[in-house]
C-alpha cells in the first residue's frame, strides 16, 4: 500500500525473500510427508523410491503366494503368472516402468507429485490363492478392486477394510469362504459391493446398513448365508439393487425395505423366507425387477403393490401365498412379466389384468384360481406366453382371445375350462403351443387352424368333450412335432386328412370315434416314434407304408375293425418297443419278419383272426416283457423258442386258440414271468415239471385243454383256484379237487407214510387173490375127477 | 459413473437368463417326471434308450419304458439289459407307486442308495447283473410289499442286513455272485430260501447257527 524507502525497502525484501523460502521449505516439507505412500507414474525420484516400493513389495508378496489355477508346479506358474509384475533392475535403473503392471491402474498426477494405484483389476486371470498374504493397508488409496472371475479361495480378511477410499468392490465367481467381515461396513464410501458366486457363510452383518453409499449389494449365489435380513438394510438408502438370491436366509422380509426408495432390483428368491410381503413394498416406486420366489413366504399378495407402476418383472412362484390376486395388480402398468405359478392363490383372476397392455407372459398355474378367464385379457396384444395350467378355473376361453396376435404359447392344461374353443385362436399366426387336455372343452376343433401359419408345434386337447372332425387344415400343420387329441368324441374321416409331418414325433387320436382308414402318409413321417389310433372305428388294412417310418418305436391300434394282413413290411421297424394290434378283425399269419423286431417289449395281436403257427423266429425277440396272442386261431404246437423270451414277467397269453401238442418245456426258462394263461386250447400232455423253476409265477391258467398228469411243484399252482385247472384230461395231485396221482412216476410225490399203506394192501390184496385162486382150483379138480367115474363113456363122445 | 450403470445392466442380463430357466424348470410341477429325470441325468445311455425321457412333458406317463397306472403314477421302470451306465440316483426314492424296478443286466456303479425305502409299492427290485458296489442298504427292509429281491452278480459288499428277515411277502432273494460277508440270515422269511440264493460269496460264512457265538471279526 506505501510504498517503502529506503530501510523499509530492504526490511520488506529480505521479507519477501524468507516467505518464499518458507513458502518452498513448507511445500517440500507438505510433497515429502505426502509422498510416503504415492508411487510415481514416471521414473521415481529417489525420495519417492521407499513408498512405491512398499506397494510394488505388497503386490509381489501376494503374488508368491498365488500360483495360476490348474498349474500346481508352483515354481513354473510363477514364470506365467502376472509376467508384468517385476522388479526394476536392481541398481534402481528405470529400465522399465514398475507400474505398467498388467491391472494395476495409477491416476494421472504431475510426476513430481507422484501417482497412487487406483485400481487392481485381475479379473478373470485364473488367480489360484488366498487374500491372507494381501497387504490391504498398502492400498490407501484404492478405489476399485476387481478380483472377479478366478479361482481365490480361504477367508476374507477383515483387514479389507483398510482400503478406506473404496468405492468398487467386486469378488464375483471365486470360492471363498467363511462369512462376510462386519468391518467391511466400515467402507463407507464403497458403492459396489459383489462378493455374489462364492461360497460365504453366516449371517450378514448387521452393521451392513452403515454402508450409506451403496448403490449395489450382491451376496447371490453363495448357497450358505444364512440369518435374516437385518432390518439395519433400511439404512442404505442409496440401494439401487440387491441380490441375495440362493442362499439360507431365514425370517421375514423386513418391511424397512420399504425405505429404500431408490431400488431398482429386489432379488431374493431361492431361501427359506417366512411371513408376508411387506406393505411397505408400495414405497419402491422405482422398482423394475422383484423377484421372490422359492422361498416360504405365505400371506396374501398386499395390494399395494400395485403402486409399482415401473415394475417390469414380478416374480413370486414357488410360495405359499394364499388369498386371491388383488385387482391392484392390473396397475401396473410396466409389467411384462408376472409370474405367480406354484402358491395357493384363490379366487378369480382380476379383469384389470386386461389393463396389463406390455405383459409378455403371464404364468399363475398350480394355484386354486377359480373363475373364468377374463374377457379383458383381449387386451394383452403383447403376450406372448399365458400359463394358468392346474387351477380351479371356469368358464370357456373368450372370443376375445383372437386378438392375441403374439401368443406363442398357451398352456391351459388341468382346468375345469368349457364351452367351445373359440375358432379366433385359428388366426394366431405365432401360435407354437396350445395345451387343453383335461378340461371340460365342448364344441368343435378349431376348425382353420394352420390355414394362415403352420406355426404349430405342440398340440394337446386330450380328455375333453371335442365332437366333430379333425380340421381339414390340419394338413398345413407341418411343423407338428406332438399332437395329442385321444379321450374325446371325435368323428369324422380320417383318411385324407393328416398330411406329412417331417418333425412329428408322438401323435394320439386313440378312444375318439374317427373312422376312415389309416394314411399312407405316416410312412413318410421319419421322425415318427408313437402313432397311436386305440379305440376308434378305423377301418382298412394297415398301410405297408407304415414300415418306412423306421424311428417307430409305439405303435398301437387296438380295438378298431382293421381287416387284411399284418404287413411284412412291418418287419423293417427295427426299433419297435410296443406293438398292440389287439381286438380288430386282422387275418392271415403273423409273419415271420416279427423275430426282427430286436427290442420289442410289449407284443399284443389278442382278439383277431390270425392263423397258422405261431412263427418260432418270435423267439429272437429276448426283450419281450408281455406276449399275448390270446383269442385268434393259431394252431400246430406252441413253440419251444419262446422259452428263449426270459424277460418275459407281465404276462405270456396264448389262450383262446387252436395250440395242440405238449406245452414246451423250455417254459422252465421263464423265471421272472408272473402270469400265465394257456387256456382253451388244445393242449395235452402233461405239464412239464420244469415248471418248477418258474419261481416268479403267480397266477396261471390251463382250463379248457386235453392236459393230464401231475401238477409241478409250483406255488402259484398250489394256490390256484379250481377254476385255472377245469375241463382237462385229468389232472392228479396235492390240490383241493384233484386226484391224487396214482402213477409209479406219482409215488415218488406222495408221502412215505401213504406209499407203505399202499404197498400193504397191495401185498395183502395180492396174497388174498391167490389163496381164493388155489382153492378154486383145488376144489374144481376135485369136482371134475368125481364126475368121471359117475357118467357114460358114450355121453362123452360128440 | 457410466462404468456402474454398465455393471448393472450386465448384471440384470444375467439375472433375466437364469430366471428363465429357473421358470421353465418350475412349470413342470411334475415329481415323479423329475426324479426320473435325475436318473436320466445321472446315467450315460449310449442305446438312446431314454430318449423319449422328455422333462418338459407334463408327466413321465408317455416315456418308453415308464409305465403309469389310470392315475399318471408310474408304476414300472423296465431298463433291463439296456447298456447303461453310471449310477443310480436317491431321487428314485420318490416313485411311491413303483412296483417294479428293474435295471437289470447294465453296468450301473456306486451303491445302491438307501432312499429306496420310500419305494412303499415296490413287488420287484432287479439290479442282477451290474457293477454295483457298497453293502446292502438295511432301510429296504421297509419295503413290505417286495416279493423279488434280485442282487446277484454285483460287487455288493457288507454284511446281509438282518432287517431283511421282516420281509414277509419275500419269495425270492439272489445275492450270490457278490463279495457279500458275515453269515446268513436263517430267521423270518428267509428259512425257506435255500443256499442257491446266497453262494459264490467268497467272504460269507454261511448260515447263522442260532445259539452258538458268531465272531464278527472281518467283515466291513
Amino acid at each position: 500500500m506505501f510504498a517503502p524507502f529506503g530501510k523499509e525497502k530492504i526490511l520488506c525484501q529480505l521479507l519477501l525473500f524468507f516467505l518464499v523460502l518458507l513458502i518452498l521449505l513448507a511445500t517440500s516439507i507438505a510433497s515429502s510427508s505426502s509422498s510416503s505412500f504415492r508411487v510415481s507414474n514416471t521414473a521415481p525420484s529417489p525420495s519417492n523410491y521407499a513408498f512405491q516400493q512398499e506397494a510394488m513389495e505388497a503386490l509381489l508378496e501376494w503374488k508368491a503366494s498365488l500360483y495360476r489355477h490348474n498349474n500346481r508346479d508352483h515354481n513354473n506358474s510363477q514364470l506365467l503368472l502376472l509376467p508384468s509384475w517385476t522388479v526394476m533392475a536392481a541398481n534402481g535403473s528405470n529400465s522399465s516402468n514398475p507400474w505398467k503392471w498388467e491391472g494395476i491402474t495409477c491416476n494421472d498426477e504431475a510426476a513430481a507429485a507422484g501417482g497412487v494405484i487406483t485400481i487392481i483389476n485381475l479379473s478373470s486371470m485364473d488367480l489360484q490363492g488366498t487374500l491372507h498374504d494381501f497387504n490391504f493397508s498398502s492400498f490407501p488409496d484404492l478405489l476399485r478392486l476387481d478380483l472377479q472371475n478366478n479361482s481365490l479361495f480361504g477367508t476374507l480378511p477383515p483387514t479389507i477394510a483398510n482400503l478406506s477410499q473404496l468405492i468398487y468392490l467386486n469378488l464375483y465367481k471365486n470360492n471363498f469362504t467363511g462369512s462376510v467381515p462386519v468391518s467391511l461396513a466400515t467402507l463407507n464410501k464403497l458403492t459396489f459391493l459383489h462378493l455374489g458366486t462364492n461360497q460365504l457363510s453366516g449371517p450378514i452383518p448387521l452393521e451392513i446398513g452403515n454402508l450409506s453409499s451403496l448403490t449395489v449389494l450382491d451376496l447371490s449365489f453363495n448357497f450358505l448365508i444364512n440369518g435374516s435380513i437385518p432390518t439395519t438394510i433400511g439404512g442404505l438408502k442409496n440401494l439401487v439393487g440387491m441380490y441375495i438370491s440362493s442362499n439360507q436366509m431365514v425370517g421375514s422380509i423386513p418391511m424397512e425395505i420399504g425405505n429404500l426408495t431408490k431400488m431398482n432390483s429386489l432379488m431374493v428368491s431361492d431361501n427359506l423366507l417366512t411371513g408376508s410381503i411387506p406393505i411397505s413394498f408400495g414405497n419402491l416406486s422405482k422398482l423394475n425387477f422383484m423377484y421372490f420366489y422359492s422361498n416360504s413366504l405365505s400371506s396374501s399378495i398386499p395390494l399395494e403393490i400395485g403402486n409399482l407402476t415401473n415394475l417390469y418383472d414380478l416374480q413370486l412362484m414357488n410360495n405359499y401365498l394364499t388369498g386371491s390376486i388383488p385387482q391392484e395388480i392390473g396397475n401396473l402398468r410396466s409389467l411384462t412379466r408376472l409370474y405367480l405359478s406354484k402358491n395357493s392363490l384363490s379366487g378369480s383372476i382380476p379383469a384389470s389384468f386386461g389393463n396389463l397392455t406390455n405383459l409378455q407372459s403371464l404364468q399363475s398355474s398350480d394355484n386354486l384360481l377359480t373363475g373364468s378367464i377374463p374377457a379383458s385379457f383381449g387386451n394383452l396384444t403383447n403376450l406372448q406366453m399365458l400359463q394358468l395350467s392346474d387351477n380351479l378355473l371356469t368358464g370357456s376361453i373368450p372370443a376375445s382371445f383372437g386378438n392375441l396376435t403374439n401368443l406363442v404359447r398357451i398352456n391351459l392344461l388341468q382346468n375345469q375350462l368349457s364351452g367351445q374353443v373359440p375358432q379366433e385362436i385359428s388366426n394366431l399366426s405365432k401360435l407354437q403351443d396350445l395345451q387343453l387336455a383335461n378340461n371340460h372343452f365342448n364344441g368343435y376343433l378349431p376348425q382353420h387352424i394352420c390355414i394362415n401359419s403352420a406355426s404349430l408345434i405342440f398340440f394337446s386337447g386330450s380328455n375333453n368333450h371335442f365332437i366333430g372332425p379333425i380340421p381339414k387344415s390340419m394338413r398345413n400343420c407341418t411343423n407338428l412335432m406332438r399332437f395329442r387329441i385321444d379321450k374325446n368324441h371325435l368323428t369324422g374321416n380320417i383318411s385324407e386328412v393328416f398330411g406329412v409331418y417331417p418333425n412329428l414325433t408322438f401323435i394320439d387320436l386313440s378312444y375318439n370315434q374317427l373312422y376312415g382308414e389309416i394314411s399312407r402318409n405316416w410312412g413318410k413321417c421319419l421322425q415318427l416314434t408313437n402313432l397311436k389310433m386305440t379305440g376308434n372305428k378305423i377301418s382298412g388294412r394297415i398301410p405297408p407304408e407304415l414300415g418306412d417310418s423306421t424311428q417307430l418305436q409305439g405303435l398301437e391300434l387296438s380295438s378298431n375293425f382293421l381287416v387284411g394282413q399284418v404287413p411284412r413290411e412291418m418287419g423293417k421297424l427295427s426299433s419297435l418297443l410296443i406293438l398292440k394290434l389287439n381286438d380288430n378283425q386282422l387275418s392271415g399269419t403273423v409273419p415271420e419278419d416279427v423275430g426282427l423286431f430286436s427290442k420289442i417289449e410289449r407284443l399284443d395281436l389278442s382278439m383277431n383272426n390270425l392263423r397258422g403257427s405261431v412263427p418260432k423266429q418270435l423267439g429272437k425277440c429276448t426283450y419281450l416283457l408281455y406276449l399275448n396272442l390270446s383269442n385268434n386261431r393259431f394252431n400246430g404246437s406252441i413253440p419251444v423258442e419262446i422259452g428263449n423270451l426270459v424277460s418275459l414277467q407281465i404276462l405270456l397269453d396264448l389262450s383262446g386258440n387252436l395250440f395242440t401238442g405238449e406245452i414246451p418245456p423250455q417254459f422252465g426258462s421263464l423265471n421272472k414271468l408272473t402270469n400265465l394263461n394257456l387256456s382253451h386250447n388244445n393242449l395235452s400232455g402233461s405239464i412239464p415239471s420244469t415248471f418248477s423253476e418258474m419261481l416268479s409265477l403267480v397266477t396261471i391258467d390251463v382250463s379248457y385243454n386235453e392236459l393230464e398228469g401231475p401238477l409241478p411243484d409250483n406255488r402259484a399252482f398250489r394256490n390256484a383256484p379250481m377254476e385255472s385247472f377245469i375241463h382237462n384230461k385229468g389232472f392228479c395231485g396235492n390240490v383241493t379237487g384233484l386226484q391224487p396221482c396214482i402213477s409209479p412216476s406219482t409215488k415218488k410225490q406222495t408221502p412215505k407214510h401213504s406209499h407203505k399203506v399202499v404197498i400193504l394192501i397191495i401185498s395183502i390184496l395180492a396174497i388174498l387173490l391167490f389163496l381164493l385162486f388155489a382153492f378154486f382150483g383145488i376144489f374144481s379138480f376135485f369136482r371134475r375127477r368125481m364126475r368121471c367115474i359117475v357118467e357114460d363113456p358114450i355121453a362123452n363122445q360128440q | 459413473m457410466a462404468g456402474l450403470a454398465v455393471q448393472i445392466r450386465t448384471l440384470l442380463l444375467l439375472m433375466f437368463l437364469t430366471s428363465t430357466s429357473f421358470t421353465l424348470t418350475l412349470t413342470n410341477a411334475n415329481v415323479e417326471g423329475d426324479a426320473l429325470y435325475a436318473l436320466r441325468r445321472a446315467l450315460k445311455d449310449p442305446g438312446n434308450v431314454l430318449q423319449s425321457w422328455d422333462p418338459t412333458l407334463v408327466n413321465p406317463c408317455t416315456w418308453f419304458h415308464v409305465t403309469c397306472d389310470s392315475q399318471n403314477r408310474v408304476t414300472r421302470l423296465d431298463l433291463g439289459n439296456a447298456k447303461l451306465s453310471g449310477k443310480l440316483v436317491p431321487e428314485l426314492g420318490r416313485l411311491e407307486r413303483l412296483q417294479y424296478l428293474e435295471l437289470y443286466r447294465n453296468n450301473l456303479v456306486g451303491s445302491i442308495p438307501k432312499e429306496l425305502e420310500g419305494l412303499k409299492s415296490l413287488v420287484s427290485l432287479d439290479f442282477h447283473h451290474n457293477n454295483l458296489t457298497g453293502s446292502i442298504p438295511s432301510s429296504l427292509f421297509s419295503l413290505s410289499n417286495l416279493r423279488f429281491l434280485r442282487l446277484n452278480r454285483n460287487r455288493l459288499t457288507g454284511r446281509i442286513p438282518r432287517q431283511l428277515t421282516r420281509l414277509r411277502n419275500l419269495k425270492i432273494i439272489d445275492v450270490s455272485n457278490n463279495d457279500l460277508c458275515g453269515t446268513i440270515p436263517t430267521s423270518g422269511s428267509f428259512y425257506k430260501f435255500s443256499e442257491k440264493s446266497f453262494e459264490n460269496n467268497p467272504r460269507l460264512k454261511g448260515p447263522e447257527l442260532m445259539g452258538s457265538v458268531s465272531y464278527e471279526l472281518g467283515c466291513d
